[in-house]
């Protein structure tokens, strides 16, 4: 009896092994797709700061470099799809969402700059596709937690979806929390404008410096507290 | 966010809900269940071996309308979505396991397959995308076993079957020799995988008591 027991072992063996090594190499996809999607996030705040005199080019130079910098993304997407085909991908659903909502932010801000609209699940979808069809499935709440990261703006949308979701409601608190600051750093600007009557240009430095100051402060400070206890 | 991809959205998470409340449901039958066979085996410290036969058979009914149970979540998980689910009902599909192989066990001294409890669970192959039997729930009801076993030796020795626990050393054994030649990861069964020794120990002891004792005969016990 000990021989088959080893026998029957051994087939364990091979199928754990198999699914571990899976697991790891996912892992590290995913790990790729948050860098890859940090830097696109990155660039698309640098180009949009820059100072244009045409800013629907500068808009669409953005957009475009930062699609171009996902493409590198979706090249690794594409390999992972053997990875996640049928049930495999719930199976290792957990190891592709970081990664995966890192991407969703950096996609929905391009979008933004460019259209200045919410992309939606179905442009994610797509975005998430090549000729041979979706990489994966996007499950809602990769959706709308890789939104959540973006912006403030759909917040009262998003009150809909929390009780369905796990952990939105962790990431709508550190939305609304952003959204108090660029509020703060409106209301700054707008005091200090009227107190000095500053001419127009120095305004528009002013606006521009806030936001991006604010807006790196915060990544930052999510990056240390939320991602990282999520993670 | 656009009206119509907000209800699309919607639906779609209370489609989720909906399956994720059909299957709480069951799970909640399935644990009552499992906790009825699990009462019934407590008993077989107790049992005389005249008397082991009748007890395990009492087990076979509750065991066997689980199989009602995986096949009502079967019917509502989506394709491919088994995954997505499982971790709803491990621990009571771990604890019918166990169940299962205790009793083959004891009936027939036998190691219970895989396979084979997946078909008492009533698990069937094309189900495969939607429910099935993980390698890592089934071994996790093994070790369930062997913890359970290694007090089983212990009081077959009260009730004075003194080669009980000659039996079960060997069969642990085994499953021990099994469980060393997987590459485990640090996780839950890992674990757990680590209370198999102090069980082979507790079991080794049983045995050293009763040979020292020349309760089994001394060639009978170096097996």
């Amino acid at each position: 009896m000990l021989n088959s027991v080893l026998n029957v072992f051994e087939q364990f063996r091979e199928d754990l092994d198999e699914g571990n090594d899976r697991r790891e190499r996912l892992i590290k996809a995913s790990r790729d797709v948050t860098n890859i999607s940090k830097k696109a996030i990155f660039l698309l705040h640098r180009i949009v700061l820059e100072d244009a005199t045409d800013d629907r080019a500068l808009v669409l130079r953005a957009a475009v470099s930062g699609r171009e910098k996902l493409s590198e993304a979706n090249a690794i997407f594409a390999t992972m799809r053997p990875e996640l085909v049928g049930d495999r991908f719930w199976r290792y659903q957990r190891q592709v969402s970081p990664g995966l909502q890192e991407y969703i932010e950096a996609l929905s801000f391009a979008h933004y700059v460019e259209h200045d609209t919410l992309i939606s699940y179905q442009q994610v979808q797509d975005a998430l596709s090549d000729s041979d069809g979706p990489f994966f499935p996007l499950t809602v709440s990769d959706y709308l937690l890789g939104l959540s990261d973006l912006t403030g703006g759909c917040k009262s949308d998003f009150e809909r979806f929390t009780p369905h979701v796990r952990d939105l409601s962790k990431k709508q608190s550190v939305t609304a929390n952003s959204l108090e600051k660029i509020e703060a750093a409106a209301y700054a600007v707008a005091v200090r404008g009227s107190e000095y009557d500053l001419p127009q240009e120095m305004l528009d430095d002013l606006v521009a410096q806030a936001t991006a100051r604010f807006s790196i402060t915060d990544r930052h400070e999510r990056e240390g507290g939320y991602i990282e206890s999520h993670v | 966010m656009d009206p119509q991809d907000l209800e699309t959205l919607n639906a779609l998470l209370e489609h989720d809900v909906g399956v994720s409340e059909k299957i709480k449901e069951q799970v909640k039958e399935f644990d009552k269940k499992v906790r009825i066979i699990v009462g019934i085996l407590g008993k077989i410290h107790s049992t005389p071996s005249t008397l082991m036969p009748e007890l395990l058979d009492s087990v076979d009914p509750v065991l066997l309308s689980c199989q009602d149970i995986t096949t009502s979540i079967a019917d509502v998980i989506p394709p491919d979505q088994f995954w997505r689910w499982k971790d709803m009902w491990s621990n009571s599909m771990r604890t019918a396991v166990y169940a299962a192989g205790l009793s083959e066990y004891l009936r027939n001294g036998s190691l219970l397959s895989l396979p084979r409890a997946s078909e008492i669970l009533g698990i069937k192959e094309e189900w495969k995308d939607r429910f099935s039997l993980p390698v890592e729930d089934y071994l996790h009801g093994l070790i369930s076993m062997v913890n359970e076993l290694s007090r089983y030796a212990i009081n077959a020795v009260t009730l004075g079957q003194y080669e009980e626990p000659v039996r079960i050393s060997k069969f642990v054994k085994e499953i021990f020799s099994g469980f060393t030649m997987l590459n485990l990861k640090n996780d839950s069964l890992r674990r757990r995988f680590d209370s198999l020794k102090y069980d082979l120990k507790k079991i080794e002891e049983v045995v050293y008591d009763v040979s020292l004792r020349k309760l089994v005969p001394p060639a009978q016990a170096m097996q």
